[in-house]
């Protein structure tokens, strides 16, 4: 059930300079509550500096990042608190197991969740189960991201903030992926991903931002029952690329 | 912050551990040092203690055997001579200080000043002098080093592994990932000590006072709070766990070792002091003007017998109620003394000169101001040893002296001058044993609490101030990185 009345996330006009580089120009763009909002863009676009000023990791030049009604910078805990975050390559610790990462960031979050709690977790992003007691130092990628999901489903926030989610995963995983964030959406949760996928950004994104050179150069959306056409999306990307 | 806020702490500092369990040269690192301290303490405090009754008990030897001795001619006594020992002091099974180098003991005998003897690092080559492993070596050298080993990577393993990020959008401080991780480090801190505070213990129960113990603990404390700070420091500063190693074991280096050295050149070339042999010779050359004490006919003492002769209203020394030559015993042993004490008390005043130009490095380095307030507390400093230097030349002047004293008293002049003639001459130059119970008992006590406490406030603020200074780092590093 989406409710898409509440604005979630919203960029108002922001600017962000990094060694006085331009890195982010003027960008504003609105997410509301229970959509997925895919921030499309090549490399050095901006894509990854948005979302880590969203989470209060960069400081806006000028201009306002807002999330759950709150200025970033101003409520930076009340802010991180209310989303999860999923880096692109899931950081969790080589030496814990699935189990003890995901008991470990929960304890640091405040959260208490019972073992039958974090089973069910693991189940639901198909992490199988001879895994959850082994040390993540042979997990693959994929695995890895599918422990990182458990913790923030088990988070229960309602933001979650992906940094190239899919990238790296096998196709059988990314389609689990894309599945599981359209469940997470049909439960209220909104989705802010930045990726450079754009065929799996049409696939689950209710909207997309295009983002060249720091700046939105263009927003798709989809329309009831019908994802965003990829050609079209793919052209508007294209067009930045270099030749 | 609330209880919540404690226990994200607690649980940053439960994972280190869990790493650091898990981590093969953590482990090693932690067993090794571990086992380092605890068998340097067990050893240390057994050999102090068996030095504090050895010396207790040849102190003892040593006044009888003086008393026992058969009836002599005294001024044969004054070259019997005395022994004085130094016992150690209750901490000083944590920290020998001076007390390897200077000597223990003393021999005291007529017309000399000796210099104490049986110095541990003296008698050793130059490779045991080094490996000497004090627990107080440990703690002050190779403590901070095993902090380093399993510490250096704290924070920048979770930058370099991106887990930091992580960390911090889940909504933890930064400072919280800071407090967490000292709070591991801290408790290693507290492992290493807990074997000294055993210590501690048996030194209060040997009449060390508490509040001197309870501030040597403190002062440790804190000099390894230091470190726990700088590491932290240091591995915030830096994204890759090499760099923080490189930094951290070039910190260590400098302020372990490349420090210390520098501050005792440094005093040495600031504060001259002339050599052994140099001061001997000037001594032997001032000696040499106030004529032979053996020698009552020296030209030297030609004043001192006119004024006897005056004071007594008799034409020759024959004459003299008292024994002429005592008389000369005693005056040149008081001009001779008076010549030592002078080239002693420069001596000393050197050594008290070039030691506060190196505790004043204290201010560059935490570990040259946790030695002198080591040394200090524990009672192991270089005051002691001039303490004992002085107390054991009163000792000295004072036994000699009373046997002058008999010499002069209780031996007539006629007996003294002819008791080379003949056995039976000889024997009539005696005076008999029981005046041999001229020696004071000789027991040594450190300076008092008051005393050092007051003598280690430099040392004191050097290493509150750098734990200050690194405390007010943390929390400009906890509040800049979100």
């Amino acid at each position: 059930m989406k409710t898409q009345n509440k604005i979630a996330i919203e960029a108002d006009s922001l600017s962000i300079k990094i060694n006085n580089d331009d890195i982010v120009k003027d960008l504003s763009f609105q997410v509301k509550s229970g959509e997925i909002y895919a921030l499309l863009g090549g490399n050095g676009a901006g894509k990854s500096t948005t979302l880590k000023t969203l989470l209060g990791f960069h400081t806006p030049t000028s201009g306002k990042a807002i999330v759950d009604g709150h200025i970033v910078s101003d409520h930076l805990a009340a802010v991180r608190n209310k989303m999860a975050y999923l880096p692109e390559a899931a950081a969790l610790y080589p030496h814990l197991t699935a189990r003890e990462n995901v008991q470990y960031f929960l304890s640091l979050a405040d959260i208490e969740k019972s073992d039958s709690e974090i089973n069910t977790a693991f189940d639901c992003v198909a992490l199988q189960s001879s895994a959850w007691e082994r040390q993540m130092q042979n997990y693959s990628k994929g695995m890895r991201q599918k422990t990182a999901i458990a913790l923030a489903l088990l988070r229960e926030a309602p933001i979650f903030l992906l940094d190239e989610p899919t990238s790296g995963l096998d196709p059988v995983a990314i389609d689990e992926f894309n599945q599981l964030l359209c469940e997470l959406a049909s439960t209220g949760a909104t989705i802010f991903m930045v990726t450079h996928d754009v065929y799996g950004a049409c696939q689950v994104a209710d909207r997309i931002g295009l983002l060249r050179n720091g700046e939105l150069v263009g927003e798709f959306s989809s329309s009831e029952g019908s994802q965003i056409n990829t050609e079209e999306v793919h052209a508007a990307f294209a067009q930045g690329l270099p030749a | 912050m609330n209880g919540s806020y404690w226990s994200k702490v607690f649980t940053i500092a439960k994972d280190e551990w869990r790493y650091w369990l898990r981590s093969k040269l953590a482990i090693s690192v932690l067993t090794v040092g571990l086992l380092l301290t605890l068998s340097s303490v067990i050893v240390t405090a057994i050999n102090t203690h068996q030095l504090a009754e050895a010396r207790a008990s040849l102190q003892h030897d040593a006044e009888h055997r003086f008393a026992e001795q058969p009836d002599r001619h005294p001024h044969r006594m004054v070259h019997y001579g005395h022994y004085a020992f130094r016992t150690p002091s209750p901490l000083s099974m944590l920290d020998p200080g001076v007390d390897s180098y200077t000597g223990n003991s003393i021999f005291l005998e007529g017309h000399r000043q000796n210099s104490a003897m049986f110095a541990d690092h003296r008698q050793g080559t130059a490779l045991t002098s080094l490996g000497s492993l004090s627990p107080a070596f440990i703690v002050q050298v190779l403590a901070p080093l095993l902090l380093l080993l399993i510490g250096y990577s704290s924070i920048s393993r979770e930058r370099e592994s991106k887990t930091l990020t992580f960390i911090l959008s889940q909504g933890t401080s930064f400072f919280t990932v800071l407090q967490g991780k000292g709070l591991a480090l801290l408790s290693v801190v507290g492992l290493i000590m807990l074997p000294m505070l055993g210590s501690g213990v048996i030194a209060v129960s040997q009449g060390e006072s508490i509040a001197i113990v309870s501030s040597f603990f403190v002062g440790y404390a804190v000099y390894l709070l230091i470190w726990v700070l700088l590491i932290l420091v240091l591995s915030s500063v830096f994204s890759k766990n090499s760099d923080s190693f490189t930094t951290l074991a070039f910190s260590w280096i400098l302020l372990c070792i490349v420090m210390p050295r520098i501050a005792s050149s440094t005093a040495a070339n600031t504060v001259p002091a002339a050599g052994k042999l140099e001061t001997d010779f000037a001594v032997l050359a001032e000696l040499r003007q106030l004529g032979d004490g053996h020698n009552s006919a020296d030209p030297a003492f030609a004043k001192l017998k006119a004024s006897l002769l005056a004071q007594y209203d008799v034409a020759t020394i024959e004459e003299l109620p008292v024994n002429f030559k005592g008389i000369v015993a005693g005056a040149s042993e008081a001009k001779l003394t008076s010549v030592l004490n002078r080239f002693a008390e420069q001596r000393m005043a050197n050594e008290l000169a070039q030691t506060e130009v190196s505790r004043g490095f204290g201010w560059l380095s935490p570990m040259v101001a946790i030695r002198s307030f080591s040394m200090i507390t524990a009672n192991t400093g270089i005051e002691i040893h001039h303490r004992f230097m002085r107390e054991t030349e009163t000792l000295r002047f004072d036994f000699v002296q009373a046997l002058n004293k008999l010499h002069a008293e209780k031996l007539s002049y006629q007996d003294d001058a002819n008791r080379g003639k003949s056995l039976k001459d000889a024997r009539k130059a005696r005076v008999s044993a029981e005046n041999w119970r001229v020696l004071n008992a000789f027991k040594f006590q450190g300076d008092s609490a008051n005393i050092r406490l007051s003598r280690s406030v430099m040392a004191t603020l050097q290493l509150l101030i750098w734990a200050f200074g690194l405390c007010v780092l943390i929390r400009i590093i906890g509040k800049r990185v979100q």
